[in-house]
C-alpha cells in the first residue's frame, strides 16, 4: 500500500512527461495521483498498529544490505499524510503557467519522492528520495519562478545537496558499524551502532546535523531559503515549505535521535541553543522584512528553530521522561502545523503575486475591502502562525515549550520571546496587506475564487481541529515509542 | 454543559458574523446568545469538565461559586451592551462587531471556567486576540490598526507570565491543574505567582502596561464598554482572585500585587482626572478601579475583589454607553463639548446613577463594595489603606467630572434618543441600582457565604477618612468639571513615549541590523564555503585518488573490509547518480524515462549557465571527506 503512494504519482509523472495533455487534464491528473495517494496513506491510517506498520520489503542489493523497505510509525505516517495533502492542494492550487504539462508533471514526481522519503525505512533508498526531492524543487523553482528564479533555484540546490553529501557520509558510517552490513532503519534503530564515546560518533553526529540542519534549516545554514521562496511560484513555495522542510526535521529524528542516542544526548545542548537562536533570529530577521514572501519565509526558520529545540530536549536524555516526550511530540507537531500552516500562507502570498505582480508590503493596504476571503484566511493562518490558542500552532508550541522547561529552564524561557516576536511580524504584516487605505493601483484586486477557498479551507479546517481538539494527532504520533531507551531497544 | 459557555457564544458569533442580516435582526439575534448564556451560566454552578488532550495534558472547567458569578455577570453585561450596539453602531460591520462580541465573551467564560492552567490560557489568548479584532473593527482607519496591534503585543508580553507559570507547574509537578499550583513551593511557587501576577496586571491595564487601554479607545464605544467592564480587564482582576488561594503563600506576591494595584490605583485616578476625552477618562478610571481590586486580592480578600468586580462591570458600562451617546451627539469625546442635561434628561438621570456608584457614594452598590475593599486593604496596614482612601477620593472626583461635564448642565442639542441606546444604559443603571442591596447584610452575608469569603470587620475611622475623601473627591470633580482643563500634553504619564523610544524603535533597528547581518555575513557562509571547496577539492582529489587505490580488496583483512571496496563503488554510483540528473531520472523512473530524461535534460540546458561545475567540485570535495571518515572509522 505504501509503494503504491510512491509509485502512483511517479506514474503519473511519466504519463504526464510523455502524453500530449492540455493543461487542465495535466493539473487534475497530478492532483489526482496526490489524492490517491494521499488515500492510500489514509488506508494505512485506518488499519492502524503500533511501531512500525505496513511494512514490506523487496531485496534489492542484498550484498550491502540494501533493499526496497516502506513502512511507517506514527510520526512518519503523519508526516506522509500531511504532505500528500499539501501536495493535493499544491497541484489543485490554481495558478497560469508556461509548459503546464511539464510543471505537473515535476509536481507529480516531486509528491512521489517526498512520500518516498517519509515512508522508506531503507537509508540509502531515504537517501536517493531526499536527492531526487531537491531535483523537483529545483526545476520547480527554476523553470516556473519570477525574478533571479535561476540563480535561487541554483543556490537551493547546490547547498543543499553539500548538505545531503555529509548525510550519505553519515548513513555509509553508520551501516559500516553494524555488526552486519545492512540500511534497513529497523535495525539501526533497535541496536544503535556507535555507541562508544569518541571522535567518530561526534563526527557523524555533526554531519547528520549540518545536513539535516541545511535542510530543515537551521542557524546559520538558513540563507538559501529566503531567496527560493521568493522567486518560486505560490504552490511550490507552499511545497517547499511545508513538505521540503520537514524532511530535515524528519531526518533529525530518525536518523540522529534514533540511531545514535547516546551520542545525541551529549550533544543536546548545543543543538537546544542553536534551536533557540533559530527562534529568536528567524523571528527578528522576519519582522525587519518588507517583501512579503520573505518575511514569511524567515517564519520558518523560527518555527522550525521550535521544531529543533524540541528535538534537542527529546534526545537530552535529562529531566522527566514526560518533558522528553512532550518535546518530542510537540516537535513532530510542530512540522505537521507549520506545514499547514505555512503552506496556507504561501498559497495565500501566491494569490496575492497573481492578482498584483507584487511582494512589496509597503505597496498594499485596506484588501479587507476588495477581498475580504482572503484577508480572512490570512489572518486565520497568521494567527495560527503566531501560537493563538485554539490553533494548531500552539499545541505544538505549548508541548515544546512544556518539554523545555523541564529540561533546559532558561532556553525554553529566552526561546518564550520567539512568540512575542512572532505575534509582531504578523500583526503588522497584517495591517500593511489588509487594513488602512486601499492604493489606487490595487483597485481591481479580486477576492479569492471558490476553488482557492475550498483549497485553503481543507488546510485551515485542519490548523483548527487540531488545535481545539489535537488528541487523534497525539496518539498517532506516539512519541513515548520514538524515544530510545539507550539499550532497551525502540 | 460547563464547556458551552465557552463555545455556545462563540459558535453563534460566527453564525451572526457569516449571516448577517438587519439592525434588529443581528441585535435580537446577539440578545438570545447572550441571554442563553447567562441561563447557562446559573444553571451550570458546580459541574465539571475534563477533555484529555493525552496522558499527560488534560483540560479542566470547574464552576465554583467564586467562578459562577463571574461567569453570570460576563453574558449579562453582554446582553445590555448588545442592546446598546444595536442600536448605536454603525450599520457597516455591524454583524462582525456583534458577532465577535459573542466570541469575546466565549473567550472570557472559558477563562472564568478554567480550573487548569492550560485551558486558562486559551481562553486568556483567545480574549487577547478578540479584542484584536474589535479594537481594530474600523479597519479603513489606521489609527485603529496600529493600537489594536499595540495592544495585542503589550498583552502578549504579559502573557508569556502566564506561559511560564504553566511551564513552572508542570516541571515541578507534571501536571497543569490548579490542584497541582497549589501543590507548590520554592522557586516553582514564585516564578507561577509572578508569572500568573504579570499575566494578569498586563490583561487589567495595570502600570506600566496601562497605555494599552488608551489606544484601545480607538475600537466602537460599544467594544470599550465590554472590554472594560466584564471582559478583558476583568479578566486580570478575576484570575488573580481566583488562584490567590493557590498564591497567596509565595513570597513577595501580597506586596507587589498591593504595589501595582494601589500604584495604579492612585496613578490611574490622577489620570483619569486630567483627562478631557470622555473614554480617556473612563479608561484610567478602568486602570484604577482594576488596582484596587488587585489590592484587595493581595491582601487576603479575593471575593470582595470579585463583588467590586461585579459591581463595576455594570457601573463602567453604563457610563461608556452614555459617552457614546455624548459622541453620537456632539460628534467628538471631548467632554468640554457635551453638557447634555437637557438634550436627554434620561440618560443623565441613568448617567448620574452609575457615576454616583463609581464615586463611590452609599447608598449606591458601588459605595458598598468599595468600603469593604477598603477595610479589606486596611487589614494589610494603615499605609495602604492610606493609598486606597486617596484612591477612592480620586475615583469620587473623575466620576463626579464625568457626570457634570457630560450630562450636566449645557446648551440643548438637536437629537434624537435611540431606545436601544437608553434600554442599554437604563439595564445596566438599573443593574448598579439592584445590586445596591448589598448594603443590606442579610443580603452581602448570605453573598460572602456562598462565595466562601470572609467579609472584613469595620474600622470607624477607615470609614470616617474614607467617605470624607469621597466628599471632598466630588467637591473636586464639579471644580474640575467648571474649569473646563486643557487636554493633557502627554498620555499617561510619558509611559507610552517610553514604550515608543524606549522599546519599539530600538527594536526596529535591531531587526534592520540583524535582516542586514544576515544576508550580508551569514550568506558568506555558503558563498565562502564554495570557494573553497573548489580550492580544497583540487588537493582533495589526489588524496581521493590515492585513498581510492588503497582499499584494493587483496589488502583488506577483516571480512567488512572487502565491502569497503563495494559500498565507494555504490556510493560513487549514487553520486553519478547525484550528479548526471538525466541519467538518474532515467534509471529511477519506470516508463516514458526517454522522454522524461529528455525534458530534464532541456530543463537543465536551460537552466544551467555553467555553474554546473561548482557543484561537481561539491561532490568531489564530500567524497574526499567522505572517505578521509571511512578510513577514519574503520
Amino acid at each position: 500500500m505504501l509503494t503504491l503512494a510512491i509509485l502512483i504519482p511517479l506514474l503519473a509523472a511519466a504519463v504526464l512527461a510523455v502524453a500530449p495533455l492540455g493543461a487542465t487534464t495535466a493539473r487534475w491528473t497530478a492532483t489526482g495521483a496526490a489524492a490517491l495517494s494521499l488515500l492510500a496513506l489514509v488506508v494505512v491510517w485506518i488499519g492502524g498498529g503500533e511501531g512500525f506498520r505496513a511494512v514490506s520489503e523487496v531485496p534489492w542489493v542484498p550484498e550491502l544490505g540494501i533493499a526496497w523497505r516502506v513502512g511507517v510509525d506514527g510520526m512518519s505516517l503523519a508526516l506522509a499524510l500531511m504532505s500528500a495533502l499539501l501536495f493535493v492542494v499544491a497541484t489543485a492550487w490554481p495558478i497560469e503557467l508556461q509548459q503546464a504539462r511539464a510543471y505537473y508533471a515535476w509536481m507529480a514526481f516531486l509528491a512521489g519522492v517526498s512520500i518516498g522519503l517519509f515512508v522508506t525505512l531503507d537509508l540509502i533508498v531515504f537517501y536517493v528520495f531526499f536527492d531526487l526531492s531537491l531535483v523537483g524543487m529545483y526545476f520547480l523553482i527554476g523553470r516556473w519562478g519570477h525574478g533571479e528564479a535561476q540563480h535561487a533555484a541554483l543556490k537551493f540546490f547546490v547547498y543543499t545537496l553539500a548538505g545531503s553529501l555529509l548525510i550519505l557520509i553519515g548513513i555509509i558510517v553508520l551501516a559500516l558499524n553494524m555488526p552486519e552490513l545492512t540500511f534497513d532503519m529497523r535495525a539501526l534503530i533497535d541496536t544503535p551502532p556507535l555507541a562508544a564515546a569518541g571522535v567518530v560518533p561526534g563526527l557523524v553526529f555533526l554531519a547528520f546535523v549540518i545536513g539535516f540542519g541545511i535542510k530543515t534549516p537551521i542557524f546559520p545554514f538558513h540563507t538559501w531559503l529566503p531567496p527560493a521562496h521568493v522567486d518560486a511560484p505560490g504552490p511550490a513555495s507552499a511545497l517547499l515549505a511545508g513538505v521540503l522542510l520537514k524532511m530535515g526535521a524528519y531526518g533529525l529524528i530518525r536518523i540522529p535521535l534514533q540511531m545514535m542516542p547516546e551520542t545525541f544526548a551529549r550533544w543536546a545542548l548545543p543543538l537546544a541553543i542553536v534551536g533557540v537562536i533559530s527562534i529568536l533570529w528567524g523571528a527578528i530577521v522576519a519582522f525587519a522584512q518588507e517583501n512579503l514572501k520573505r518575511r514569511i519565509a524567515y517564519t520558518s526558520v523560527n518555527h522550525m528553530g521550535y521544531t529543533v529545540l524540541g528535538i534537542a530536549v527529546a534526545g537530552s536524555a535529562l529531566g522527566s521522561e514526560a518533558a522528553r516526550q512532550l518535546a518530542l511530540t510537540g516537535a513532530v507537531v510542530e512540522m505537521i502545523a507549520h506545514g499547514l500552516i505555512t503552506g496556507a500562507l504561501f498559497l495565500i502570498a501566491g494569490a496575492v503575486w497573481q492578482r498584483s505582480q507584487d511582494y512589496h508590503l509597503p505597496n498594499f493596504g485596506g484588501l479587507a475591502g476588495p477581498a475580504p476571503r482572503l484577508t480572512g484566511a490570512a489572518t486565520l493562518a497568521a494567527f495560527a502562525s503566531l501560537g493563538l490558542p485554539g490553533l494548531a500552532g500552539f499545541v505544538a508550541e505549548l508541548h515544546i515549550f512544556l518539554g523545555a522547561f523541564g529540561v533546559y529552564p532558561w532556553i525554553a524561557a529566552i526561546g518564550l520571546l520567539g512568540i512575542l516576536i512572532t505575534a509582531a511580524l504578523f500583526l503588522r504584516l497584517l495591517r500593511q496587506m489588509f487594513f488602512g487605505d486601499l492604493p489606487k493601483e490595487r483597485a481591481g484586486f479580486t477576492d479569492l475564487t471558490r476553488i482557492e477557498v475550498a483549497l485553503l479551507a481543507a488546510l485551515l479546517a485542519l490548523v483548527v481541529l487540531i488545535g481545539l481538539w489535537p488528541a487523534w494527532l497525539l496518539s498517532l504520533i506516539d512519541a513515548r515509542a520514538l524515544i530510545a531507551v539507550p539499550g532497551g531497544g525502540g | 454543559m460547563i464547556w458551552a459557555l465557552a463555545y455556545l457564544p462563540a459558535l453563534t458569533g460566527l453564525a451572526i458574523w457569516g449571516i448577517g442580516g438587519s439592525r434588529a435582526q443581528i441585535g435580537t439575534l446577539g440578545a438570545i446568545a447572550a441571554a442563553t448564556t447567562l441561563a447557562l451560566a446559573i444553571a451550570a454552578g458546580g459541574e465539571t469538565g475534563h477533555i484529555a488532550w493525552s496522558g499527560l495534558i488534560v483540560l479542566q472547567a470547574a464552576l465554583p461559586p467564586l467562578a459562577q458569578a463571574v461567569a453570570i455577570t460576563v453574558p449579562a453585561v453582554l446582553l445590555a451592551i448588545t442592546v446598546f450596539a444595536a442600536a448605536h453602531e454603525e450599520t457597516g460591520g455591524l454583524p462582525r462587531l456583534i458577532g465577535i462580541m459573542l466570541v469575546f465573551t466565549g473567550g472570557m467564560e472559558l477563562v472564568v471556567i478554567a480550573a487548569d492552567l492550560v485551558t486558562l490560557l486559551i481562553g486568556w489568548e483567545i480574549v487577547g486576540a478578540c479584542s484584536w479584532a474589535l479594537i481594530g473593527h474600523r479597519w479603513r482607519s489606521q489609527a485603529p490598526g496600529l493600537s489594536a496591534n499595540f495592544a495585542f503585543v503589550l498583552t502578549r508580553a504579559g502573557d508569556l507570565g502566564l506561559f511560564l507559570a504553566v511551564m513552572a507547574t508542570f516541571a515541578a509537578t507534571g501536571s497543569v491543574g490548579y490542584d497541582a499550583l497549589g501543590s507548590l513551593d520554592g522557586g516553582a511557587l514564585v516564578l507561577a505567582a509572578f508569572g500568573v501576577l504579570l499575566a494578569a496586571v498586563s490583561k487589567a491595564g495595570q502600570v506600566p502596561f496601562a497605555p494599552w487601554l488608551f489606544r484601545a479607545m480607538d475600537g466602537p464605544t460599544s467594544v470599550s464598554a465590554l472590554l472594560h467592564s466584564a471582559t478583558m480587564v476583568a479578566a486580570g482582576a478575576y484570575i488573580l482572585a481566583r488562584l490567590q488561594p493557590q498564591l497567596a503563600s509565595a513570597p513577595g506576591f501580597t506586596v507587589a500585587a498591593m504595589t501595582v494595584g494601589l500604584g495604579t490605583a492612585i496613578l490611574g485616578g490622577v489620570v483619569a482626572l486630567r483627562q478631557t476625552h470622555a473614554k480617556k477618562l473612563l479608561a484610567g478610571s478602568t486602570s484604577a478601579q482594576m488596582g484596587l481590586m488587585i489590592a484587595t486580592t493581595g491582601a487576603g480578600y479575593p471575593g470582595i475583589a470579585v463583588l467590586h468586580l461585579i459591581v463595576h462591570a455594570a457601573t463602567k458600562a453604563a457610563l461608556f454607553c452614555a459617552a457614546g451617546i455624548g459622541h453620537r451627539v456632539t460628534g467628538s469625546f471631548d467632554l468640554r463639548e457635551m453638557g447634555l442635561a437637557r438634550t436627554f434628561p434620561v440618560a443623565a438621570a441613568l448617567t448620574a446613577i452609575a457615576a454616583l456608584s463609581l464615586a463611590a457614594v452609599p447608598p449606591l452598590s458601588g459605595g458598598w463594595s468599595k468600603e469593604a475593599m477598603l477595610k479589606a486593604i486596611e487589614h494589610a496596614g494603615v499605609f495602604w489603606a492610606a493609598c486606597a482612601i486617596l484612591a477612592g477620593g480620586l475615583s469620587a472626583a473623575y466620576a463626579t467630572y464625568f457626570a457634570v461635564a457630560a450630562f450636566g448642565p449645557g446648551a440643548a442639542h438637536d437629537a434624537q434618543t435611540r431606545r436601544g441606546e437608553i434600554a442599554g444604559l437604563a439595564l445596566l443603571s438599573g443593574a448598579t441600582l439592584a445590586l445596591s442591596a448589598l448594603w443590606n447584610p442579610a443580603v452581602h452575608d448570605a453573598v460572602a457565604a456562598w462565595f466562601g469569603a470572609a467579609l472584613p470587620g469595620t474600622s470607624r475611622l477607615g470609614l470616617i477618612a474614607s467617605l470624607t475623601a469621597v466628599a471632598l473627591g466630588i467637591l473636586a470633580g464639579v471644580q474640575v468639571a467648571r474649569s473646563g482643563q486643557e487636554a493633557p500634553a502627554r498620555e499617561w504619564l510619558g509611559l507610552p513615549a517610553l514604550y515608543e523610544h524606549g522599546a519599539i524603535r530600538p527594536f526596529h533597528a535591531l531587526a534592520q541590523a540583524a535582516a542586514q547581518l544576515d544576508d550580508g555575513v551569514i550568506d558568506l557562509i555558503p558563498r565562502g564555503t564554495a570557494a573553497l571547496a573548489e580550492t580544497v577539492s583540487r588537493t582533495l582529489s589526489r588524496a581521493d585518488d590515492d585513498t581510492i587505490d588503497g582499499l584494493e580488496p587483496g589488502r583488506m583483512q577483516a571480512p567488512w573490509h572487502g565491502a569497503i571496496g563495494g559500498l565507494v563503488a555504490a556510493t560513487s554510483a549514487i553520486a553519478v547518480l547525484g550528479a548526471g540528473l538525466g541519467e538518474r531520472l532515467s534509471d529511477l523512473i519506470p516508463g516514458g524515462s526517454g522522454r522524461l530524461s529528455g525534458m530534464a535534460g532541456a530543463d537543465l540546458r536551460q537552466l544551467q549557465t555553467g555553474l554546473a561545475h561548482h557543484y561537481y567540485t561539491i561532490l568531489m570535495a564530500g567524497f574526499g571527506l567522505a572517505v578521509a571518515l571511512l578510513v577514519l572509522g574503520g
